[in-house]
């Protein structure tokens, strides 16, 4: 009886050991796996960072914001990947400033040119009236000059309305700038307003219309 | 005259007249517009006139300004001059008046047209065309330092048309109003 006691302990050690065995070893491979994941994680955001560091990503701005802002969630614990993302975050920064300063600039011109199209109507509408009540031949010359100088050409063409009837537009005989500035020279007198004003990519008039006042 | 004939004249008299018919008549705001743009072309001349006859225009200007007065005429076109000296009337085309204007033998000259109105309306004719007739007021002065001074004044009647034509802009067709002044006719000099 007491052989058989020994035995059945004996064997219960023998479980036992095994199973602490068997927890240690489950607990390894978890740790294993969990390590190889990490460092798999780990190895994917630095190829992203490297990508996003590139500068032949494809990515827009905004997408490459993205990208960055999942990696950092992630919350990796590893020197070289909170290293790329600071990199990739100053990169990122120049790029974000560069877009606006492009932006700005963009508008700028766009400003500007929309304001030189104004002072363009209103120095012509000045042109007009100065060389009409101009008393001297040189000066109204001279100021034909300066406003031809905001045209494409001596011959762009001057379109005068003399009257609007519904759908129906009237016009005089067509004439061109050049005639037209020196009509207004001749006669002494400005009796039409400008009604619309066509230009080219440079920024120089190519038509006109004008309406009596 | 033979029936054939007769019947080609009556189909051509018939065919004007409802081909008069056929154009619509414009509206009273358009016709006004078209009747202010004759007289001021009426007092365009006037002032191209002043400019060449004035003997302060430097040549060049003179010959620039008879050019973009001769695109108010119709082809040969005729102006009258008159003087007090003698009852003829003389008949010049207008580019050999306004040569004539330029080399006139006084050291000042000055021109004036006022009273510029139209003595007969713009009516419409057969052709589509508008005609009528301006008369204006002109007050010639011409001096001589030697003290010899010249004025008259005339009445001119001025034939004026107007026509309905069309040409292209930058690949836009583009409807326009030509007016022509015709023959240029003295009816009455007075002086001063």
């Amino acid at each position: 009886m007491k052989s058989a006691n020994r035995i059945l302990i004996l064997l219960l050690m023998v479980v036992a050991s095994a199973g602490v065995f068997s927890c240690k070893s489950q607990k390894k491979i978890a740790a294993e796996q969990e390590a190889a994941a990490e460092a798999r994680k780990i190895a994917k955001a630095k190829a992203d960072l490297e990508i996003l560091l590139s500068d032949n990503s494809g990515l827009s701005l905004s997408e490459k914001e993205s990208r960055l802002k999942v990696i950092k969630d992630m919350n990796i614990e590893d020197a070289e990947v909170k290293q790329l993302i600071v990199q990739v975050e100053e990169k990122l920064q120049r790029e974000r400033e560069a877009m606006l300063a492009k932006e700005r600039a963009a508008k700028q011109a766009q400003e500007r040119e929309e304001n030189m199209k104004v002072e363009d109507q209103k120095g012509l509408g000045d042109y007009f009236k100065m060389i009409a009540n101009s008393s001297n031949l040189g000066t109204s010359n001279r100021y034909i000059e300066e406003a031809l100088g905001l045209f494409a050409s001596p011959d762009v063409p001057v379109l005068i309305i003399i009257s609007k009837s519904g759908d129906i537009v009237d016009y005089d005989r067509p004439t061109t700038i050049k005639k037209y500035l020196e009509y207004l020279k001749d006669q002494e007198v400005d009796r039409n307003k400008i009604e619309n004003v066509v230009y080219d990519a440079n920024g120089k008039i190519t038509e006109l219309e004008l309406i009596k006042k | 005259m033979n029936r054939s004939s007769i019947f080609i004249a009556i189909f051509i008299v018939f065919s004007l007249v409802i081909g008069a018919q056929a154009q619509p008549e414009i509206s009273p705001e358009r016709k006004q517009a078209i009747d202010s743009l004759a007289l001021e072309k009426v007092k365009d001349l006037g002032k191209y006139i002043s400019i060449i006859g004035n003997k302060n225009t430097p040549f060049s200007e003179a010959n620039r300004v008879i050019d973009r007065a001769l695109e108010l005429f119709s082809e040969g076109s005729q102006m009258g001059v008159s003087s007090l000296s003698s009852p003829d009337i003389q008949y010049y085309g207008i580019r050999e008046y306004f040569q004539r204007l330029m080399a006139l033998n006084y050291d000042r000259v000055t021109i004036e047209w006022f009273n510029i109105e139209y003595i007969s309306d713009l009516v419409r004719q057969p052709d589509g065309r508008y005609v009528g007739v301006i008369t204006v007021y002109q007050r010639f002065t011409g001096e001589s330092d030697d003290g010899m001074k010249y004025v008259d004044t005339t009445k001119k009647d001025i034939t004026v048309y107007v026509e309905r034509k069309q040409t292209q802009i930058q690949g836009r067709v583009i409807g326009f109003w030509d007016v022509l002044l015709g023959d240029i006719r003295v009816t009455e000099t007075k002086p001063g």
